[in-house]
């Protein structure tokens, strides 16, 4: 979308809540609704989806009429970063925008949770992405291989950017992709399992792209794995803690979230598989002394989980069922109890050898 | 004089100064607070009587002075019609104990020993005599004196005579007092002046505490209350010794005619009855009836049904008058007063309640550290009850009411003064002390069907005023945030912020504005619903309580709770 089409867009709302109020309306802010009740699981593109429901903020609905205040407030400041070309993160609109109302003991914003689910619910309202409206969030993920990428006019090599790798920006629209030699992406989810194989030298051994989320993954993360399993065909498979948190963050790359579910055909990868760690590798790789127990709130989680239409096949069952049973998790690093490498030269190779994936 | 009278006046006379001196705890000089209040206590009824029976609307002044650590002076000073010269001693100088005893009347008094016990209080604590100045029509006598306790006598030791002043007649009165402690508490001469002055609305009571500072409770009302008026007992309300005594005074020729003519409710018919539930005759001298036969009657009382007793005898202070005092000395933002109608408890003693509830303003009671306290004033016959709180039956029936219902909750911490007022020919108090009412179902249960209806008051009120408070502050809400949208809308826009912002708070006032107009009427239509229909109204109130308003805290936000999903939950790991 061209960036006038963008401002003419965000100009358009203020207009329409003017219009309602010289009409002696209550004005309304309408966008799609948001939360479980508004998402549904397609079968067919194997992503979460956005309903047709919309609700609308009212201004005087006394529950509403705060974060309609803070939603036209967001909206101008979308129009002015577009206008003037120019990109803030969204800790940055928080800052921009937090001040005293003017005759009240009241904030215009509590705090940056406060402004991002704002900023979130914007880019519902005008379908438009964040990205396009210049926001910006903080780099999180990294990813290290044999793949030049074109960021800024600048054309990186990620393997040679010394252990650390390419840090992920939170838009990843404009990079472009000069060369690509792996054979497949593998997605890890702590940051010490990431440098652990590229001290290993797997990606070297294994032709491989690792990119590391740092824990649920962010949109930037999440839309470059999209682009690399879209546009660059690759494989993606995920590696996380055998938990109910890390089978979630799988859960997230491959269909989408509720929050974001209006962002799942950018954000999504329906094609990833799922490596590890599973409750089988325990058992396989005699693991059991180094798992951790439950806790309640696990419990909950692994029954929530077993309950997901994308879940709801023999081998995850299998997996959730056999956590609930056992009672314990897994973590990544425990399988430097056998020794440190062999996650890169046994257990990883191995799995990858013989296809052994969850869907 | 043979010698055994003298023997026996001097024994009777040693035996009234052994009275007072061993007993003073029963007429209410225990304890040094309570002495001072009882002090205080016996002037202001003396002043009250005196002028109430010469038909003056009573002007009081009550003076308390320190002029040395240890040491109380009390000046009190009356309009009253002023005391004879040769009347001075006895009212004043002698110990009359027992005149209001045995006679079933109201009387706001409680020790009977009159201000008399006050004289000799002062010199039992000082050693000084007391001053009077009395100003009658035709005389004017400054008097000083001490009681001779041996003879019961008052011993003058100063008179001199003023000039009289027929406009200006009156009792004042000084003396000085040790083992007192002058407070400014729940129990000190303020509050129990503030009291009388509420129970007492056709007074004008003016307060000088030993700072200087003055203190006037107005006048409300200029009807002085009509003279109480005594009854015969009834039967179910008379113990033993009573009947003894009335036999022994009696002049009637026969029990039975002492009954007929002595007792309320004691027909031919009702007396014939009771003949027949004793084993002896009735119909024999009075003097004669011996404790043994006097037991068979009254317990032969319980078992024949009387009609209950007059009422007409009760004086209450009245719904109207209590109103306007409360109003004058609380100044509250809610007042609301129930007088119940005469009824009987145990059978034999008529009594009414009048109870008032005030919230707001100057009611209840704010401690030195700021913080509120709900008040309880309880009045038997017009006089303040002060001590003795916790036994107390009035107590009692306030803390059984489920005040919280009713839309006052944590009632011990609010600025609530409540109002008891019970009225009757025989107050059951607890003790010697005065100071309390014994527990009876009867008189509890009239105080908490009072106070059930003063609170039902309460909350329509409450709620009214609730929903006018969430108005404004709605209102208030969004006009703040006109501001930064308004300001938001003008850049984004391009468009002039003053007149934008017109527009967006042209919009507030009539949307907020109008529901405001809407509650007011819907509120007086309420009142007029309730006015036809009470029960209705009892149902709507319970209901309201339960809930809370539904005006606007209903719209829940639009998006569901995040920890509803069960997903994004999972960020509770991290």
């Amino acid at each position: 979308m061209k960036t006038e089409a963008i401002v003419q867009k965000i100009i358009k709302l203020g207009e329409e809540l003017e219009e309602q109020v010289e009409a002696g309306r209550s004005p309304e802010i309408v966008m799609p609704a948001k939360g479980l009740g508004n998402v549904s699981f397609n079968e067919e593109k194997k992503l979460l989806q956005l309903g047709e429901k919309t609700m609308s903020r009212n201004f005087l609905n006394i529950a509403h009429s705060r974060k309609f205040m803070q939603t036209v407030m967001i909206a101008n400041l979308c129009r002015k970063l577009v206008e003037s070309e120019k990109h803030a993160s969204i800790r940055e609109v928080y800052y921009q925008l937090k001040h005293t109302i003017e005759g009240a003991k009241e904030n215009t914003f509590d705090g940056q949770e406060e402004s991002d689910p704002i900023i979130e619910d914007l880019e519902r309202s005008l379908n438009i992405l964040r990205e396009q409206m210049n926001l910006t969030a903080d780099r999180r993920g990294y990813m290290y291989g044999n793949v030049k990428i074109v960021d800024a006019g600048d054309t990186i090599n990620c393997a040679k950017l010394g252990r650390g790798g390419y840090g992920i920006p939170s838009t990843v629209e404009d990079i472009g992709f000069a060369d690509i030699q792996a054979d497949f992406a593998l997605v890890i989810e702590t940051a010490a399992m990431y440098e652990r194989l590229i001290e290993e030298k797997f990606a070297k051994k294994n032709n491989a792209l690792l990119i590391a989320t740092q824990g649920q993954a962010a949109r930037g993360v999440r839309r470059l794995i999209h682009r690399i399993s879209k546009e660059q065909k690759l494989p993606v498979i995920v590696f996380t803690d055998g938990d109910p948190y890390g089978y979630y963050i799988y859960s997230v790359i491959k269909m989408g979230s509720i929050n974001l579910a209006y962002l799942s055909e950018s954000l999504g990868t329906p094609d990833c598989k799922f490596i590890g760690m599973t409750m089988t590798d325990i058992e396989h790789y005699g693991l059991e002394k180094v798992t951790e127990q439950l806790k309640d709130l696990d419990v909950k989680r692994i029954k929530e989980e077993m309950s997901y239409p994308w879940f709801k096949n023999k081998r995850w069952q299998t997996e959730l069922k056999k956590m609930l049973k056992g009672g314990v998790r897994i973590e990544q690093q425990s399988l430097a109890n056998k020794s440190l490498d062999f996650v890169a030269k046994k257990y990883l190779p191995e799995k990858i050898q013989t296809a052994d994936f969850l869907p | 004089m043979p010698k055994d009278e003298t023997l026996f006046k001097n024994l009777k006379e040693h035996s009234i100064a052994e009275f007072f001196r061993k007993n003073s705890q029963m007429l209410g000089y225990s304890g040094k607070i309570k002495s001072l209040t009882t002090v205080v206590h016996e002037l202001m009824t003396n002043s009250l009587d005196a002028c109430e029976e010469s038909n003056i609307l009573p002007d009081i002044t009550v003076q308390v002075m320190q002029p040395e650590e240890g040491l109380v002076v009390i000046r009190s000073k009356d309009n009253g019609p002023g005391i004879p010269k040769q009347h001075i001693s006895s009212v004043f100088g002698k110990m009359l104990a027992g005149t209001k005893f045995h006679r079933n009347i109201q009387l706001r008094g409680q020790q009977g020993i009159g201000v008399a016990g006050v004289t000799m209080f002062s010199q039992m604590t000082t050693g000084k005599p007391v001053e009077i100045i009395s100003v009658t029509k035709h005389t004017a006598w400054d008097i000083e004196l001490t009681i001779d306790v041996r003879k019961n006598t008052a011993d003058i030791s100063s008179q001199k005579e003023l000039e009289p002043k027929p406009e200006v007649t009156g009792v004042e009165y000084f003396a000085n007092f040790k083992d007192v402690q002058y407070s400014t508490g729940e129990q000190g001469p303020y509050e129990y002046l503030r009291r009388t002055a509420l129970a007492n609305p056709h007074a004008q009571i003016t307060y000088i505490d030993p700072s200087g500072a003055k203190t006037i409770f107005e006048r409300t009302s200029n009807a002085i209350p009509p003279k109480p008026i005594e009854v015969k007992p009834h039967p179910k309300g008379v113990s033993v010794d009573d009947l003894i005594i009335m036999s022994k005074t009696s002049k009637n020729r026969t029990i039975k005619g002492m009954l007929q003519d002595d007792f309320a409710r004691m027909s031919p018919n009702k007396a014939k009855e009771l003949s027949e539930l004793v084993d002896f005759n009735i119909e024999k001298r009075p003097a004669r009836l011996s404790w043994g036969e006097a037991e068979k009657i009254v317990k032969a009382f319980k078992k024949v049904k009387f009609l209950a007793p007059p009422t007409d005898c009760l004086r209450p202070i009245g719904q109207e008058r209590i109103e306007a005092a409360m109003k004058s000395i609380l100044a509250p933002e809610f007042l609301a007063v129930v007088e119940r109608r005469p009824t009987v408890y145990g059978g034999g003693y008529a009594f009414l309640v009048e109870v008032g509830v005030a919230y707001g303003g100057h009611a209840g009671r704010r401690l030195s550290s700021g913080e509120m306290r709900s008040e309880i004033m309880r009045f038997a016959n017009r006089a303040p009850l002060l001590f003795d709180t916790g036994g107390c039956g009035i107590t009692k029936a306030v803390r059984d009411v489920d005040w919280k219902r009713y839309g006052l909750k944590n009632f011990d911490q609010l600025p609530v003064t409540v109002f008891v007022n019970l009225i009757s020919t025989h107050i059951p108090y607890t003790g010697a002390g005065k100071q309390s009412i014994s527990d009876s179902d009867d008189i509890q249960n009239e105080i908490r069907q009072a106070l059930m209806d003063v609170c039902r008051k309460f909350n329509k009120f409450h709620s009214h005023r609730r929903k006018l408070a969430e108005h404004t502050a709605r209102k208030n809400k969004l006009l703040k945030y006109v501001t930064e949208i308004s300001n938001a809308l003008s850049e984004l826009l391009g468009k002039d912020e003053k007149e934008i912002r017109t527009y967006w708070e042209n919009l507030v006032e009539s949307a907020v504005g109008e529901t405001i107009d809407d509650l007011e009427s819907k509120v007086a239509e309420q009142e007029k619903e309730a006015e036809k229909n009470e029960g209705v109204l009892k149902e709507t109130v319970e209901d309201e309580n339960g809930k809370s308003s539904v005006v606007y805290d209903s719209d829940a936000d639009e998006s569901p709770p995040e920890n509803g999903d069960g997903i994004s939950r999972l960020s509770d790991y991290m």
